[in-house]
This record gives structure tokens, C-alpha cells and sequence, in this order.
């Protein structure tokens, strides 16, 4: 499963209003599902957010969850224009963020193995420092593959 | 179902999710920073929750989450994704009722286009 292939242009926003951290996670929410089911997913991920940040280090965050609401694996990417609070393990405000919902029924568990690989391939991105090189939605893309490529190589 | 009790009841089936997700070995292998008291917080709000649903549905919900692990299916193409048989006809989401699948009794849920 290659994580590229999950992505989809009008789901990466690398201009992101920044805002609290709620509000960033609804508008990058807004770009999967709308009205009940978007807030449905909201209010999971702020649950999730509760018992401890998914702001992993560094400038990213990946806030995740299943939801009814979706009924396939669905991500969304924000980059903010300015970093923004999201109480991260390192305390350092974020301008990354990959969201992530999963269905409840998923076969083969492709969303644990997703937010697994979504951790390492940030990892990376944190590690060569690549958080501003993409400057539109398919530059993105492409440096979510060549990521994915070298870590490949390297296994 | 009033569309609070719906909410609610979603909410539920999320974050009873949230709480086998979290205790799935491979979900810890990622490494996320965790609050020490996480799961009971999480079974906490998930009762509360409980207890904002008709006790017949709360009971309900309870007795399909044993046997079942999740209480609620999601409909697709007019079928149960739980049990995965084909729904009859009449069965719509514009009721007002709960509606559960015939065959497996769980909580059918219609996703809004």
C-alpha cells in the first residue's frame, strides 16, 4: 500500500488558516465529509486529542480516528501558514498536519498500518527538514513518494 | 431516533473504537503519547454517553456490542456491512425508529451523501 496513492490534491491545503487547534482540525475535517457526519468526526478526534496530543514532535501532528462517517480510508493534509498550538509532545507549535479516518470495518487493518507509515514518513520529513518544500498540492504528492521510495530502499 | 440520540449513539460507537483501537498492540507500536488514566477518561465519557440514551437503546446497544464487538453496521448499497446480507426494500433511513438489520440485529446506520 503505497501512501501517495491515498492522497488527492483538493484534500491538501498548504496554505492553511491557522487558528486553534479545534478549528484547524474542523476546517481540514470539512475537505472529507460536511454537516453531521463532519462533526460526528470532529467530535472524535477531539476525543482522541484529550488523552494526549497527536502532535508528534518537530511541527506535525497527525490527528486520527474511525468514524462512521467515512466509509473508506480518508486523508487529508494542512500545512498553516503560520505554526500553530497543538499541546505536541515537544511543546513546539505545528504548521503539518495529516488527518487521518478510518471506517469502522477495515479490512486487514489498513488503518493501523496507514498511521504507522504516515508516523515514519514524517519522521523523515522532520529528520531532512521538508516541512515548507512543497509549494503547491502535487509537489506534495511527489515528496510523499520519494519518501516512500528511499524508505523502501532502505528496508 | 431525534437526531441528538442519533449523535450521541455515534459518538458512542466512535469512541468505543477509540478505546479497542488504543488497546491494539499494534496501534502502541506507532508510539503516540498517551495520558496515563487515557482508557478509563475514555470509558468514563463512553458511560456518560450511554446514559444520555432511551435505556431500552442503551441496553440494546450493550447486548449487540458483546455479541458483536461493534453495535452498529453502516448500510451500502442496500446492504449490512455487518452481517453483509442484502436489506429489504422498505428499510430506509427516513424513519424515526431505530432500525436494525433483520438478519443480525445490529443498529443500522445510512452515511448522508
Amino acid at each position: 500500500m503505497n501512501l501517495a496513492s491515498l492522497l488527492s490534491k483538493d484534500r491538501i491545503n498548504l496554505s492553511l488558516k491557522p487558528g486553534k487547534k479545534d478549528e484547524v482540525i474542523k476546517d481540514l475535517v470539512y475537505t472529507i465529509k460536511k454537516g453531521d457526519d463532519a462533526e460526528l468526526i470532529v467530535s472524535t478526534l477531539l476525543k482522541r486529542e484529550e488523552l494526549g496530543s497527536t502532535g508528534i514532535g518537530k511541527g506535525i501532528a497527525i490527528p486520527h480516528c474511525r468514524s462512521l462517517a467515512v466509509e473508506k480510508l480518508e486523508i487529508a493534509v494542512g500545512r498553516t501558514t503560520k505554526p500553530i498550538n497543538f499541546n505536541s509532545i515537544d511543546k513546539k507549535p505545528v504548521s503539518l498536519i495529516f488527518l487521518i479516518i478510518a471506517p469502522p470495518q477495515d479490512p486487514g487493518n489498513q488503518y493501523l498500518i496507514t498511521l504507522g507509515k504516515i508516523v515514519q514518513i514524517a519522521k523523515e520529513i522532520t529528520k531532512k527538514n521538508l516541512i515548507q518544500k512543497a509549494e503547491t498540492p502535487d509537489d506534495f504528492i511527489t515528496l510523499i513518494n520519494e519518501i516512500e521510495k528511499n524508505l523502501a530502499k532502505r528496508k | 431516533m431525534s437526531d441528538i440520540i442519533e449523535m450521541h449513539l455515534n459518538l458512542l460507537f466512535d469512541l468505543d473504537n477509540l478505546i479497542a483501537d488504543m488497546e491494539e498492540p499494534s496501534y502502541k507500536k506507532i508510539g503516540f503519547q498517551i495520558e496515563e488514566e487515557a482508557s478509563l477518561v475514555l470509558i468514563r465519557k463512553r458511560n456518560e454517553l450511554l446514559k444520555k440514551l432511551p435505556p431500552e437503546l442503551a441496553e440494546a446497544y450493550e447486548i449487540l456490542k458483546r455479541r458483536y464487538r461493534q453495535a452498529i453496521a453502516p448500510v451500502e448499497s442496500e446492504f449490512c456491512l455487518g452481517c453483509f446480507q442484502k436489506l429489504p426494500t422498505q428499510l430506509s433511513a427516513r424513519t424515526k425508529q431505530i432500525v436494525t438489520c433483520p438478519n443480525c440485529g445490529r443498529i443500522l446506520y445510512w452515511r448522508r451523501k
